[in-house]
């Protein structure tokens, strides 16, 4: 087998995998604040998707695009807090999960309905033609999905460091009730961080949706492997999800030449219920001590 | 008697009419909606014991129909297995499945359990549609249903049998819901830390239900393939899950009728989609009840605004969504989405929950009489006490990353004496109390019970081994009654194999547990509210309640974590006679305490700790005046005048 | 200043506080001692809105604040320094200084130098802060994370500071040089109420003490009164 041909298949599916790794990245943030996660966020990934289409098929140019769709995903993020989220926080269940895959059924339907059940084709400007670069060929485009990624976690890390915004989302999530005595609102800060997981879905979306089209299904494609890449890292890994949404999509692209495209999904869910069995809090997360 | 009869009474003319139905009703279509319906109420009783006992969101289910219906499929086409045959390999292979699926997936809470179980189904999907060799893949698998004893079964037959099969699930379940398994799974949704302390084994119960609900998942799976007579991979979709949940949470969680009930909504559902008219009925009727019971709940503030008014908006949204949309088809997730959403916001405790208190008040059946309680000499005979080491901690530590909680710990507790271990704030008495009783592993040191190494960093074992404990921040099993919580950790009584628990022959057993519960409840004074949930309680009850449960253990070592932790004077001496008679029993009792009043009456010898070490040791009047003792709870004064407290040093408690 | 009036307030089932009634005038330092499971941390709770009364009015420079969110009633003028200090771990010591004084400051730009000078203050009163301040301050001592935790709370400017424990699990020699700080905020003038289990340190600083028994003010008085009061030994004793 040649040995270019597997390097080749690995790092476009690193590149992939660092798509898993945003909407993972995602996952954290809410988790950080509130420790939930919304598991519609596939559906959400999707609906910001197909709206960016829509808004470049009324002629808005790509870079006008983008902060439209990244608007539409954070609002949508807004839905999925108020309505699924808050009142399950405020009872202190889980019934954000069931309410946020319900919410997530709902987009899918919406979406089938408005734009229809099939893929498709999502223009960019960015060209498609490989360059070489260290011995194995990628597009502009899979690099594009690099850059987006790899910059937005740059900007939300810079602005949690550096505004004192950024500074209450990080001492809500160390210590929930002190915040709120520094005259911090909690809520208002979960609301933020849904907001911002809503922006990083549909970031992920547009980035994506070049490389493999814009279809319904491509919800439950994703976010599965979202869900592998968050746990697998660990829910506060940080930068952890970097290097496993990388290492699974490099997993992915391999097992699917080798094992046939079928059982693409395979290693992924193998490595989910492995991760939880063996180190529930991820390989870089940190262990929870009980309280009684 | 009058309860026994009214509820087997209604169970036995519903079965009875619905085994009529093949006599009466001709149309095939209808018997097939019922065929499925037996099908789904056993697939639906099977994902509530995770769903409503356990309280876990179990996306995985799906997978086990599936698996159980090719399972059965190929049993039959490749293996040329009867149906008999069939069935159970169904059933075994959700079982076995399950357990697999189980172990791993266990040991995690809440979310990642869900997404562990959702990755299972997705891997299921995979491989029924990949391992097309075995499967047959996206083609599909066809089957014909396979003769018994050399009938062909009509529909008329097949329907029996499902409903037949139904019935013994149903009388199954529901013997074993009602032993100390039922008790069991919900002491454990309840509070998984007091239930490993009460020596009923958390993990594997959690095991042993998830693997009931595959297994008949599994069977439920068996069934469909017989009923369809054919399979393939699409069916089994993650909306097929979606649909499930939505009937169990619909229909009542913890609840064979509200299995049932949800069963026949989810039957019914695609001709309520297909019908416009008749869903434009069905979503005013809806839309009419949100309305109703959300008005309801903000004038009487039982709910928050969000929760009156959210399901108002989605089921008006569906009336709306219905005048307008042309195909309802179409949108049916949509639709599913907007009434899962609208009970579990607005009716989380399901038709059948909110229709039970109803009944309830309607018929007012009292509860069936409770056995007379056994004595107290036959249930904890007096032990030996003899003033030999009991327990011994040598030189332990615990820390918490840079925190020394517990920093070099030497203590004997003599056996029939009630030793107390007081400290100020910080001083490290609770980690000392859980690394006893195996809540955390001692970072060094050893604890010796009875000369033999007492095992480290597990509930169970500890409580196994005969040490027994209360809480400081207390841990009842809330939903239970103050009778049942005690019965949960009663030790030696159930003997019964699980067979008989199942047909229903275990009924002595459970009498005896009931008069053994309410004799602690009667030492405690609590026999009168042995019918009271716990969470309903007094808050002085509820602090004695939890010592009647440690006592169900019949522990060597009773730890007594701050129990008169925010008593009141009058519960604090009744707590103070509560242990006391305790202590006659023979048992050792290691009492944390606050109120000093407590500890100088009842401790033979106290222990002081300060910065996780011990400072003094001695007789409650020895400690008192131990001027180390006095420095640490009232603190050194700063100035060369200070105010002092009265003539003779006091020790604060 | 502040004013507690006949406050309710619990954990579920159990009421906790049965009627504490008790009042901190402007520019002194009121201490509130009493026996474990008195009340004590539960009553300043209460105060600050961690824990929502169940009846009784808590009466902040003449507003009513009971029953709001705890962010509302510090954005109103109240700090708490809690039972525990619960610093922001992973947060460096200058950023908990900043997050102190949040509702004053912009939320995106320009924070640091409006802080300044506030950020000085603590500094001059706390200089071990200064050294460390951009240390993670889950890896400070003890006692210098009692002072953070002080000097958070004073960055607020606060109308009333709630100190809760301030001595709790530290060596005798940094709880004396805690009350040493206490000592000084009382001279620059602030307003304290001060929740304490050794009833000596407290009683030598404060101007007044309301002694906590079961929920509610068992005795109540100037330290001097205190000191000779039977019912305080028997407040203790239980």
């Amino acid at each position: 087998m040649n040995a270019s041909i597997i390097g080749q298949m690995a790092v476009s599916g690193a590149l992939m995998g660092l798509v898993y790794a945003l909407i993972a990245y995602g996952f954290q943030l809410t988790y950080a604040t509130s420790k939930s996660i919304n598991f519609g966020q596939g559906e959400l990934v999707m609906i910001s998707a197909f709206f960016s289409l829509t808004l470049t098929n009324l002629g808005l140019p790509y870079w006008a695009m983008v902060p439209g769709g990244l608007l539409f995903g954070a609002i949508m993020g807004l839905v999925v807090e108020r309505a699924g989220v808050r009142l399950a926080l405020e009872q202190k269940s889980e019934g954000w999960i069931l309410l946020s895959i319900i919410i997530g059924l709902f987009f899918f339907s919406a979406a089938e309905n408005i734009w229809g059940r099939d893929d498709r084709p999502f223009p960019t400007p960015i060209s498609a033609d490989p360059i070489h670069v260290l011995g194995v060929d990628v597009t502009r485009l899979e690099l594009s999905v690099a850059v987006g990624v790899l910059g937005i976690m740059g900007l939300i890390e810079l602005f949690k460091r550096s505004t004192l915004l950024g500074k209450a989302f990080e001492a809500v999530s160390a210590d929930r009730d002190a915040a709120e005595l520094m005259g911090i609102s909690a809520t208002r800060t979960v609301m933020l961080s849904y907001g911002l997981s809503g922006a990083v879905a549909a970031l992920a979306g547009i980035l994506v949706s070049p490389i493999t089209t814009v279809g319904p299904t491509m919800a439950t494609a994703l976010i599965l492997k979202a869900f592998s890449v968050a746990v697998v890292a660990g829910l506060d890994s940080g930068f952890g999800v970097v290097l496993i949404g990388m290492f699974l999509g490099a997993l992915e692209s391999l097992s699917s030449f080798y094992l046939g495209s079928g059982w693409r999904e395979a290693p992924g869910l193998v490595l989910l219920i492995l991760a939880l069995a063996v180190r529930p809090m991820g390989v870089f997360g940190k262990a929870v001590i009980r309280k009684v | 008697m009058k309860r026994i009869l009214l509820l087997r009474g209604a169970e036995l003319i519903v079965f009875a009419c619905l085994a009529t139905i093949p006599l009466l009703v001709v149309n095939p279509y209808a018997l097939g909606l019922l065929t499925l319906l037996a099908i789904y109420g056993i697939l639906l009783i099977g994902l509530d014991v995770t769903v409503g006992y356990l309280g876990q969101v179990n996306l995985g289910h799906v997978a086990f129909l599936g698996l159980g219906a090719y399972a059965a499929g190929l049993a039959v086409t490749r293996f040329g297995l009867g149906m008999g045959p069939a069935l159970v390999a169904a059933m075994g292979v959700g079982l076995v499945l399950g357990s697999l699926l189980a172990l791993p997936a266990l040991r995690l809470e809440g979310p990642q359990f869900a997404l562990a179980t959702l990755s299972f189904a997705a891997l299921s999907t995979t491989a029924l549609n990949e391992l097309e060799g075995i499967t047959g893949g996206a083609q599909g698998l066809s089957l014909s249903r396979p003769q018994i004893l050399g009938h062909v079964l009509t529909p008329s037959l097949f329907y029996w049998l499902c409903m037949a099969l139904l019935a013994v699930v149903w009388m199954l379940m529901r013997n074993l819901l009602a032993s100390q398994w039922g008790r069991a799974f919900e002491a454990l949704r309840d509070s998984p830390i007091a239930t490993d302390a009460m020596g009923v084994g958390t993990y594997r119960h959690k095991v042993a239900a998830f693997a009931l609900g595959s297994s008949l998942g599994g069977l439920a799976g068996g069934l469909y393939a017989f009923n369809f007579e054919y399979l393939q991979p699409q069916s089994f979709t993650y909306d097929l899950m979606i649909i499930l949940l939505l009937g169990v949470v619909l229909g009542g969680r913890k609840s064979l009728w509200g299995a049932f009930v949800g069963a026949s909504v989810i039957v019914l559902l695609p001709n309520l989609l297909s019908n416009r008219h008749l869903f434009q009925i069905f979503s005013g009727l809806g839309f009419a009840l949100a309305l109703g019971a959300g008005l309801r709940g903000l004038v009487k503030k039982t709910t928050r605004p969000f929760q009156a008014l959210a399901p108002v908006v989605a089921m008006g949204i569906l009336v709306v969504g219905g005048l307008l949309v042309e195909n309802t088809e179409n949108w049916r997730k949509a639709i599913f989405a907007l009434m899962l959403f609208s009970v579990v916001v607005g009716l989380p405790e399901g038709l059948m929950g909110f229709l039970s208190i109803f009944l309830a008040k309607l018929f007012r059946v009292p509860h069936a009489p409770l056995p007379v309680p056994t004595d107290i000499e036959t249930l904890l005979p007096p032990h030996a006490a003899d003033g030999s080491p009991l327990l011994v901690l040598e030189d332990l530590k615990r820390h918490f990353g840079g925190v020394r909680a517990v920093d070099g710990l030497s203590l004997t507790i003599r056996s029939g004496t009630i030793h107390g271990l007081i400290g100020p704030n910080g001083s490290g008495k609770s980690t000392v109390v859980n690394v006893i009783s195996g809540l955390y592993t001692p970072s060094s040191g050893r604890i010796l019970l009875r000369g033999a190494v007492l095992p480290s960093g597990s509930l169970y074992r500890v409580s196994k081994a005969g040490v027994a404990r209360t809480f400081q921040n207390l841990q009842l099993f809330g939903e239970l009654t103050a009778l049942e919580n005690v019965m949960v950790a009663l030790r030696g009584v159930y003997r019964s194999p699980l067979p008989l628990v199942l047909l229903g022959l275990a009924r002595p057993e459970e009498r005896r547990a009931q008069a053994d519960a309410l004799c602690l409840l009667d030492r405690i004074g609590l026999k009168d509210q042995a019918l009271t949930k716990a969470k309903d309680l007094t808050y002085g009850a509820q602090r004695f309640l939890e010592v009647a449960r440690a006592l169900a253990r019949k522990p060597d070592l009773l730890i007594l974590d701050e129990p008169a932790a925010g008593l009141a004077h009058p519960d604090v001496v009744q707590l103070i006679e509560i242990i006391r008679r305790v202590h006659r029993r023979g048992i050792s009792i290691l009492l944390i305490e606050h109120h000093m009043d407590v500890v100088s009456e009842l401790c033979d010898v106290v222990t002081v700790l300060d910065g996780g070490k011990v400072i003094a040791e001695g007789t409650p009047d020895e400690v008192k005046r131990d001027p180390k003792v006095v420095e640490a709870y009232l603190g050194q004064p700063a100035g060369p005048s200070e105010p002092s407290l009265g003539g003779a040093e006091p020790l604060p408690a | 200043m502040l004013q507690v009036e006949d406050l309710h307030a619990g954990y579920g089932a159990s009421e906790v506080l049965t009627g504490t009634t008790l009042s901190v005038k402007k520019g002194t330092l009121v201490a509130l001692i009493g026996a474990n499971g008195a009340g004590k941390t539960t009553t300043m709770r209460a105060i600050s809105g961690s824990l929502k009364p169940g009846r009784g009015r808590v009466v902040l420079d003449g507003q009513e604040v009971q029953g709001l969110d705890a962010s509302r009633i510090a954005r109103l003028g109240l700090a708490h320094a809690p039972e525990g200090r619960k610093v922001f771990g992973p947060l460096s010591v200058e950023d908990n200084l900043l997050l102190g004084a949040y509702s004053r400051l912009p939320r995106f730009f320009g924070f640091r130098t409006k802080a300044q000078a506030d950020l000085n203050r603590v500094y001059d009163l706390f200089p071990r802060l200064r050294d460390r301040a951009r240390q993670a301050s889950g890896t400070l001592s003890g006692g210098e994370q009692q002072m953070l935790a002080i000097g958070r709370a004073l960055m607020a400017r606060p109308k009333v500071m709630l100190l809760d424990e301030p001595s709790m699990g530290l060596a005798p020699v940094i709880v004396q040089e805690v009350f040493r700080t206490i000592r000084r905020l009382k001279e620059e003038g602030i307003t304290l109420l001060l929740v304490e289990q050794f009833a000596k340190s407290a009683l030598e600083v404060a101007d007044y003490a309301y002694v906590m028994e079961h929920g509610r003010i068992a005795v109540e008085g100037t330290p001097d009164e205190l000191s000779r009061n039977e019912r305080v030994i028997a407040a203790y004793l239980g």
